[in-house]
């Protein structure tokens, strides 16, 4: 997906932003070779993703690039599991329920359409974007940019104060026991950062001094922010929280209809021809 | 104090020695702040900004711990791992004391209802004697606190003090 | 004293390694436990520092005690209702923290905000600075014995509280951003009242000038203490004013391009070569006269029109990823937005400032001295919330 994803995006993109990080992306290719196995740019950001062996390797390289700044370094767990089953259930358009029974983009925004009682004109813009904007779905689960073939992934984020840009690193992790080599003496942020994903996220960091629990006190049991990790408080009692689309009172309908009408008025000429 | 409890003296004669203790008692609140969210600014703003200004309804901030204090503050979300310090600290004060939750998070958990790390209440670890809501309440509201917890202690009796639904501010 | 981790470690080793020697001066390791509830640690941090004498062998930080759960909440809320929950991340410049998060979704979403939404927003951002700032210079003050100093933020802040609740009707917690635009306009006659207030911010800041920074007992107790050196800053990923104040020119609201007003005025970016609390301090309150001119700038160059672009009823934002950062008034603050194409995000990483502000302090803390931990801590300028989330 993020290759051909790439290619489109670099011959209708040619933002000076997104020049820069695609040679940017040239430079980082230079130096790690074949490591890089994902690349994504756009919207003046770039996405790198290498092999988890390659990680440390890859931050050495990108702090000897001159990304002297660490960001932040976490997970992200694919399972597409709804926290809070109840939600699935009512809400048809639920956003984990989507990747398992409606992967389609367009099968997404028809059940928005039929959804919504009262379709706006503004409506049709957002979904012409909605359908570019959607990457491809893979078999299985949905992964973000650059690819990814795990239920995890480690990602981290470099930047640069002297070029004023900055890479996002991600590494799939194994599904059974998710380990990654520590890079807390390459950027020593990372120390608190592994702490927290380990915490968070059951991953191991080998050659981490010190992987004790940070946040959570030291008898918690569990990794809260993998998918299946369920907030009890929500198992027990019902809120409809995703569900926030009830009609308002008519005198702040009417209010907030004056709002939007004069935004439209204002914007109608470029958003218009735009949606059409 | 404690010839009161017993009850020495009889009712009738007893009125006036209590009428006085508890005017002393409610001008003299010692508050241990316990700061721990978004509140605690809150509440720092009443005790220490010129236009709330707290002392001038006889409550004395910043005492040297929670030995010395008659009234504590919980302003903000009591996580699970605070939990026990809050019990330890409250149980080191001495008797009256009093408990003022103030905001949502302290009251039932605020905008944390199904975090799996905070504690839904502060009123499951301590009894708590007056609800502040608001997330998070003005400094005013922390004032209409405290005078409703003076007039209950004026108008209390040592002996059954603890009987009295809490109080709910607004 | 640009020491690297490794001298550091060296350093203290050879010294503990003389007391070791020199059986007369030899003492016990006593172990200092600092909070969770401390007034230094302005909320709950513990930090828990073996001392030899008065020096400090080894510092631990133990954080988590407003440990909150964000990043998980926000992946079972819809994004209008994660603004209000984003709010009390960094509970002093609320609606600081409001902005990047609107701005991810927004770029997932590509719409963009109408120029007027974009100058208030950048507006009603250096209004929570200022508030933000002005209390840590008060509270700086009474941690180093100056109690004055408190009385003074508290009173100067409410003017800028006024005038943020005057527009959001919240003292701080606005909860006023909208993806897309504000939830409304400014109300009559709040751009002079503003400017009044900024007057009033810049007499604060020479009054604490010279009452506080001019003062010789301040700079003893500040001036070579917490030196944080620009490469292990960097590498800490300490953010704002605590590496400007290491000599690093680096400020987001300068050196990206985002949807806000600040490409458009004329302002400075303040630096100072020292790295220590002092120059911490100097460079936080430059930056408060600076965001008060800015503010003057934005008020006298407010564009008419609307401020709501056009968004549909159900936000429901594209798949994607986002980053954005801001230059909040702790440090960088960024959020990486990850969409499936819900009505909430798939993952949301919230990136503060504080966490990474604090996590140089068991480095820092290496070697200081007693009284001076009360100043690194300090001149360090965090927010319980902001390092727990």
């Amino acid at each position: 997906m993020s290759s051909a994803d790439t290619e489109e995006q670099q011959q209708d993109q040619t933002s000076p932003a997104d020049e820069a990080r695609r040679r940017l992306l040239d430079e980082l290719k230079g130096a790690l070779g074949d490591a890089v196995i994902g690349e994504h740019v756009q919207g003046g950001d770039l996405w790198i993703r290498v092999p988890a062996g390659e990680w440390r390797r890859t931050a050495e390289t990108c702090k000897s690039l001159g990304f002297t700044y660490f960001d932040f370094l976490s997970g992200i767990d694919w399972m597409p599991s709804a926290p809070n089953p109840e939600d699935a259930e009512t809400l048809s358009v639920e956003p984990e329920a989507d990747a398992e029974e409606a992967p389609d983009a367009e099968e997404a925004a028809e059940a928005e359409a039929e959804h919504e009682a009262e379709p706006q004109p503004s409506e049709a813009g957002t979904v012409a974007a909605f359908e570019t904007a959607q990457p491809e779905p893979e078999s299985g689960w949905t992964t973000g940019v650059a690819g990814g073939e795990t239920r995890f992934q480690v990602f981290a984020r470099f930047h640069s104060p002297t070029r004023k840009m900055g890479v996002t690193v991600k590494a799939d992790l194994d599904d059974e026991s998710p380990s990654v080599a520590s890079i807390h003496e390459i950027y020593f942020g990372a120390e608190w950062h592994e702490r927290e994903t380990w915490e968070m996220y059951g991953f191991a960091f080998p050659g981490h001094p010190d992987l004790r629990h940070i946040y959570l006190p030291g008898e918690f049991e569990g990794y809260p922010l993998r998918k299946d990790f369920p907030l009890l408080a929500r198992e027990v009692k019902p809120w409809p929280g995703l569900v926030d689309v009830e009609d308002l009172p008519p005198a702040e309908e009417a209010r907030q209809d004056a709002v939007i009408n004069a935004a439209q008025e204002d914007n109608a000429g470029e958003q218009s021809e735009g949606g059409s | 104090m404690g010839v009161v409890e017993k009850g020495t003296f009889r009712k009738p004669a007893l009125k006036p020695l209590t009428w006085l203790l508890n005017y002393s008692r409610k001008y003299s609140l010692w508050m241990y702040q316990w700061g721990l969210a978004c509140c605690a600014i809150e509440m720092g703003a009443a005790m220490v900004s010129p236009r709330y200004d707290i002392m001038r309804l006889g409550v004395i901030p910043f005492p040297a711990g929670p030995r010395q204090a008659d009234l504590i503050c919980i302003s903000g979300t009591v996580t699970d791992k605070m939990a026990p310090a809050v019990l330890r600290l409250y149980e080191q004060m001495p008797d009256p004391k009093y408990v003022i939750s103030m905001g949502s998070c302290a009251n039932c958990g605020g905008p944390y209802w199904d975090s799996y790390s905070v504690t839904k209440g502060v009123d499951q670890i301590i009894p708590v004697d007056v609800y502040i809501p608001g997330c998070p309440p003005r400094p005013e509201a922390l004032l209409e606190g405290i005078v409703l917890l003076q007039q209950r202690i004026q108008s209390e009796d040592m002996a059954d003090r603890w009987r009295g639904d809490p109080i709910v501010v607004g | 004293m640009a020491l690297t981790e490794q001298q550091q470690r060296a350093y203290v080793a050879s010294q503990a390694a003389d007391a070791r020697l020199n059986v007369e001066l030899q003492t016990e390791d006593m172990v200092l436990n600092i909070g969770p509830q401390h007034p230094a640690t302005h909320g709950t941090l513990r930090v828990v520092a073996r001392l030899d004498g008065e020096q400090v062998v080894w510092a631990d930080v133990v954080c988590g005690y407003m440990h909150r759960g964000y990043e998980k909440l926000t992946e079972v809320r819809t994004y209008p209702q994660i603004t209000t929950l984003v709010n009390r991340i960094d509970w002093l410049s609320s609606f600081a923290n409001e902005v990047p998060f609107i701005l991810a979704a927004e770029k997932l979403m590509e719409i963009e905000a109408p120029p007027r939404a974009q100058y208030i927003r950048t507006i009603l951002f250096e209004l929570a600075r200022i508030a933000n700032i002005t209390l840590f210079i008060g509270t700086m003050g009474a941690d180093l014995g100056a109690i004055t100093p408190v009385f003074y933020a508290f009173r100067d802040r409410e003017r800028i509280l006024n005038q943020i609740e005057a527009v959001t009707g919240g003292r701080f917690h606005p909860n006023f951003d909208r993806i897309g635009g504000l939830k409304d306009d400014l109300p009559r006659g709040w751009i002079d009242e503003t400017k009044n207030a900024m007057v009033r911010v810049r007499e604060f800041c020479d009054e604490l000038e010279e009452l506080l920074m001019g003062n010789e007992i301040f700079q003893a107790r500040t001036r070579g203490i917490g030196v944080i050196p620009s490469d292990i800053g960097l590498s800490y990923g300490l953010s704002g004013a605590n590496i400007r104040a290491s000599g690093i020119d680096w400020d987001l609201r300068r050196d990206q391009d985002l949807p806000l007003a600040w490409k458009d005025l004329d302002w400075k970016v303040w630096t100072h070569p020292d790295g220590d609390s002092f120059a911490r301090f100097w460079v936080r309150l430059q930056e408060t006269r600076e965001a008060s001119k800015m503010v003057d700038q934005m008020l006298d160059g407010l564009p008419a029109g609307s401020i709501q672009a056009k968004v549909p009823r159900i936000i429901k934002v594209p798949a994607g990823e986002a980053w954005v950062h801001t230059e909040n008034p702790l440090g960088e603050m960024g959020y990486y937005v990850v969409s499936q194409g819900g009505l909430g995000p798939f993952r949301c990483k919230i990136r503060s400032a504080s966490f990474n502000n604090v996590s140089v302090l068991p480095w820092l803390l290496r070697g200081a001295y007693v009284p001076d931990i009360i100043t690194i801590l300090a001149s360090l300028y965090f927010i319980l919330g902001d390092i727990d989330r």
